[in-house]
């Protein structure tokens, strides 16, 4: 593995002697298994093998990027890179990558996780448990997800990284009946504490709940959201805390810094720590990443930053590269004063979702946004949760449903799910009031 | 691309208990550039290369890829997937329909070389989309423009005797403009994408149409009227039928989905065996044929051979208001008792081709735009949209107007802000009375499948008329 380095270093050094002013060389050996079922029965398990360099450099403020294949052909792709270079316009923003070199946590990533011997019991073990949640006549698709990387991490300005990153996730939609469904997720980075018959048993039990959905009423509701859901909202919130989104306008937290954006009872952090999917010790220009509070009681504290828009806005990296742009690695909610029970009896009447699809935004400065709610919507009356409903859809705002949340639960979940809930989290179960839904008609 | 090694890797499959097995190698040649209010943030320049397999053996699937061309390697991830493909431990056994042999090789021209065009050259071309953004008139506070280039070769071998070659090369382009007006701000994005070379810049008219954008977004924030919410008629422009299109009608044809491979991920369909919608069920007006065309030349979703190494062909998805033709892989058309219709595509080396739409709109019918429109006494022309979403059924759906006027007594009026139409696809398509003569394309990126894979696509359509249809 200390070859991997050197031949990396090897990248970076090059690249200099070619005439690069600075440059940022990250190798990733990964290797990825997917089991994807539906039906109740294996479609298809899926093994990627990748071995990958990225390359970013400045020459003359004229950033450039590029992979690299398995170190092949490293002098020619860093001569036609250099030369990219040369035929571009500088950036004046360009604010350098990070200088110096750092100390890093050590890894905890699961050496088990490349290659398991028989991936799919995991999957049984979620079928079994939902079949004894919502009977054996269910239907159950998902999928089971192990990742492990190498990362190898050379900066010209004195980063030097090793670590090792892994996750597994399984995750399961449940049908009961045609339009009655649940859906459950577990996530970890590691096998320690992963336990596939918890999304089984959620999914399971949502999905037994949902039978004979009617069709939902228009209207304003106070709405519980489960930590599945939630976590799609977080996700919203982090792409749009992402200092380059507040920089293309893409973003309700636009010249909000210092301003209340959320009750004070809401706290909300990125953190990519050893639990999360995201775990990393290490940014893309080798900072040490870290807790980051970027909305502390409700104010909004600041962006996510690499070094680069760390200097437009006159602060400090949060560890948050992503060349050229900063990102959100794992996003965590406080969590609140009350249990999840006693967080359903505050609602009088009102909504729980568990699960959406197909957020989208007419206009991201604004916030306006619909989302299409899925895998059980239930009416609350009275604390409790009763008739099963279908065929609504969340039509807010996004800065409006972070300014009324009322109650956040103590209970969280560390979750992840396919195409909404990219950016992994820790999140509860939350009360937001006067919810707008919407219906076909 | 090493097809020697390629031939080896599928060679030391059928070396295994295979019952099928194919190697797909792919290579990209990727450009790219971000601008942001005009400044170059980022050139990008790689080549993407490796190699699939995909096997066959004990009723199961197995697949695997790799980065790493070597025969250690190809040998390492055709043992992987055969593996893989055996303890799936299936109750029913998957098998593929039935296909022909084919060998052939196909490439797509170019005018202008992609390779030809400079950086400088690259970078100008978008340049001046700022400059003449930033001088039309319009406040635009944030522009954010994005291109990228690719020239894909693949190499495709099965173990019925298929070899495939294909060069295609492609050109994608994004801008997203925000406009202020009056302390109001309104944002826009377009997408534009060709299979071809360079000469695609000049049919774009990229400064044009954003420009337009702008003025159309100062319009609505200057001079949009609310909708008065209730029953009118509705006439939807080329991109809002193209997007209608490809959601509710394209999606829900798609067999996977229908045969629940989805279930967990995009969602199942409205149509499925057993229900109230199927084959022949009528979804929409006599009017309404909406068509997936692989073939069309140029297209940003152009092939001529599917992932499959299957002959693509135009589908007719709902012909004359009639659930007619699911898009088929090979897989999905085993299960139905069917043959592919060559919709099995994938985003690269790394991911299984699965069941995916090319282009996809609605055919056209005789009468002029303006013949549509007047022939409204009262409603509302929403020419583009902004926000928009269906949910995993395919069934309720919503479509938000960004660019739209109040039609009065044949005429267009006043802008509109916001309309919004949340309907059923079954109220949609069968509301359609009237279809224009004139097609008009967009380029969009189609996501879906787990790992998510994003492939190139044309929505469109005509102007299509709706009667009597809910707008809020």
């Amino acid at each position: 593995m200390t070859d991997v380095l050197g031949k990396t270093e090897e990248i970076v050094e090059k690249a200099k002697a070619f005439g690069a002013d600075e440059v940022v060389a990250k190798t990733t050996f990964g290797k990825y298994r997917q089991t994807r079922f539906s039906n109740n029965q294996i479609d298809i398990t899926v093994a990627w093998n990748d071995y990958i360099t990225d390359v970013s450099l400045a020459w003359e403020k004229r950033v450039v990027a590029t992979q690299i294949n398995d170190f092949q052909e490293i002098d020619a792709k860093i001569d036609r890179l250099l030369k990219l270079a040369k035929a571009s316009k500088e950036n004046p923003t360009f604010g350098g990558y990070a200088k110096g070199s750092f100390r890093y946590a050590k890894s905890m990533a699961d050496k088990r996780l490349p290659d398991l011997e028989d991936p799919s019991r995991f999957i049984l073990e979620a079928i079994d448990a939902a079949q004894e949640e919502a009977g054996s006549q269910i239907e159950c698709g998902g999928i089971l997800f192990t990742g492990f990387e190498d990362v190898y991490l050379v900066s010209s300005e004195g980063a030097i990284g090793v670590d090792s990153r892994s996750g597994v996730e399984l995750s399961i939609r449940v049908f009961s009946e045609r339009e009655a469904s649940g859906h459950g997720v577990e996530c970890s980075s590691t096998l320690t504490g992963f336990e596939p018959s918890k999304a089984g048993v959620k999914a399971g039990e949502v999905a037994r709940m949902a039978r004979g959905p009617k069709a939902g009423d228009e209207g304003v509701y106070d709405v519980v959201f489960d930590p599945l859901i939630f976590g799609s909202m977080l996700d919203v919130w982090a792409d749009m805390v992402s200092a380059f989104s507040v920089m293309i306008q893409s973003s309700i937290f636009v010249d909000k810094l210092g301003q209340r954006v959320a009750p004070e009872i809401v706290t909300l952090k990125d953190n990519p720590g050893a639990y999360s999917l995201a775990n990393r010790v290490f940014d893309d220009e080798g900072v040490p990443t870290r807790e980051t509070v970027f909305i502390d009681r409700g104010i909004l504290k600041t962006y996510l930053h690499n070094t680069s828009t760390a200097k437009i806005f006159k602060t400090e990296t949060t560890g948050n590269a992503g060349l050229p742009f900063p990102e959100a690695w794992n996003v965590e909610m406080d969590p609140g004063k009350v249990s999840r029970d006693d967080l359903f009896k505050e609602v009088k009447r009102g909504l729980y979702l568990t699960n959406t699809w197909y957020t989208r935004f007419q206009n991201p400065a604004k916030g306006d946004f619909s989302t299409v709610p899925r895998d059980g919507i239930f009416l609350i009356e009275d604390g409790e949760v009763k008739q099963s409903l279908r065929d609504l859809r969340i039509s807010d705002n996004a800065l409006s449903i972070l300014n009324n949340i009322i109650a956040i639960s103590k209970e969280r979940q560390h979750v992840h799910w396919w195409g909404e809930a990219e950016t992994p989290s820790l999140s509860p179960y939350v009360l937001v009031k006067d919810v707008h839904m919407t219906k076909s008609r | 691309l090493d097809e020697d090694l390629l031939n080896y890797a599928l060679k030391y499959a059928q070396s295994r208990s295979v019952e099928y097995a194919e190697v797909r190698g792919q290579s990209q040649v990727i450009e790219g550039f971000v601008l942001r209010n005009g400044v170059l943030e980022e050139s990008v320049s790689a080549i993407d290369s490796g190699f699939c397999v995909r096997i066959i053996a004990g009723g199961g699937i197995g697949f695997a890829s790799t980065n790493r061309w070597t025969e250690k390697e190809a040998r390492s991830i055709v043992d992987l997937a055969f593996k893989y493909a055996r303890t799936a431990r299936r109750k029913d056994a998957i098998s593929f329909a039935e296909e022909k042999r084919v060998e052939t090789e196909y490439t797509v021209d170019q005018r202008k070389n992609i390779e030809d065009v400079s950086q400088e050259e690259r970078i100008s071309s978008f340049g001046e989309i700022d400059k003449a953004l930033a001088s039309c008139g319009v406040k635009i506070t944030a522009t954010l423009s994005q291109c990228a280039t690719s020239l894909v070769s693949k190499y495709f071998v099965n173990t019925e005797g298929s070899r495939i070659s294909s060069f295609v090369p492609r050109i994608g382009a994004y801008v997203f403009i925000t406009v202020v007006e009056q302390g109001k701000t309104e944002q826009s994005h377009e997408q534009f994408g060709y299979s071809g070379g360079w000469e695609a810049l000049d049919e774009w008219n990229i400064s044009e149409r954003m420009i337009h954008d702008a003025k159309a977004l100062r319009n609505v924030m200057a001079k949009g009227k609310a909708v008065r919410p209730g029953n009118t008629d509705l006439i939807c422009g080329p991109k809002v039928t193209g997007i209608a299109a490809h959601e509710s009608c394209g999606h829900p044809m798609e067999a996977d989905r229908i045969l629940g491979r989805e279930m967990s991920q995009a969602g199942r369909s409205f149509i499925y065996n057993g229900g109230s919608y199927w084959i022949g069920t009528r979804i929409g007006s006599d009017v309404v044929t909406v068509v997936d065309d692989p073939t069309l030349a140029h297209s940003y979703g152009y092939y001529a051979f599917d992932d499959e190494g299957v002959k693509a062909r135009r589908r007719y998805l709902y012909k004359n208001g009639l659930i007619n033709e699911f898009l088929h892989n090979r897989e999905s058309a085993a299960k139905i008792g069917t043959r592919s219709n060559g919709s099995s595509r994938s985003m690269s080396y790394q991911t299984e081709p699965i069941v995916r739409m090319a282009n996809t709109f609605v055919l056209p019918g005789d009468l002029s735009e303006e013949e549509l429109i007047e022939d409204v006494k009262q409603g509302i022309y929403m020419k583009s949209f902004t926000e928009w979403n269906i949910d995993d059924r395919r069934f309720n759906q919503r479509y938000v107007g960004s660019e739209a006027y109040v039609i009065e007594k044949g005429e267009l009026k006043d802008p509109v802000a916001r309309p919004m139409i949340e309907t059923t696809t079954l109220k949609f398509w069968m509301a359609v009375d009237a279809v224009s003569k004139k097609v008009e394309f967009d380029a969009a990126s189609c996501a879906k499948g787990d790992p998510e894979q994003t492939v190139p696509v044309y929505d469109g359509g005509p102007c299509i008329r709706l009667r009597g249809v809910y707008v809020k």
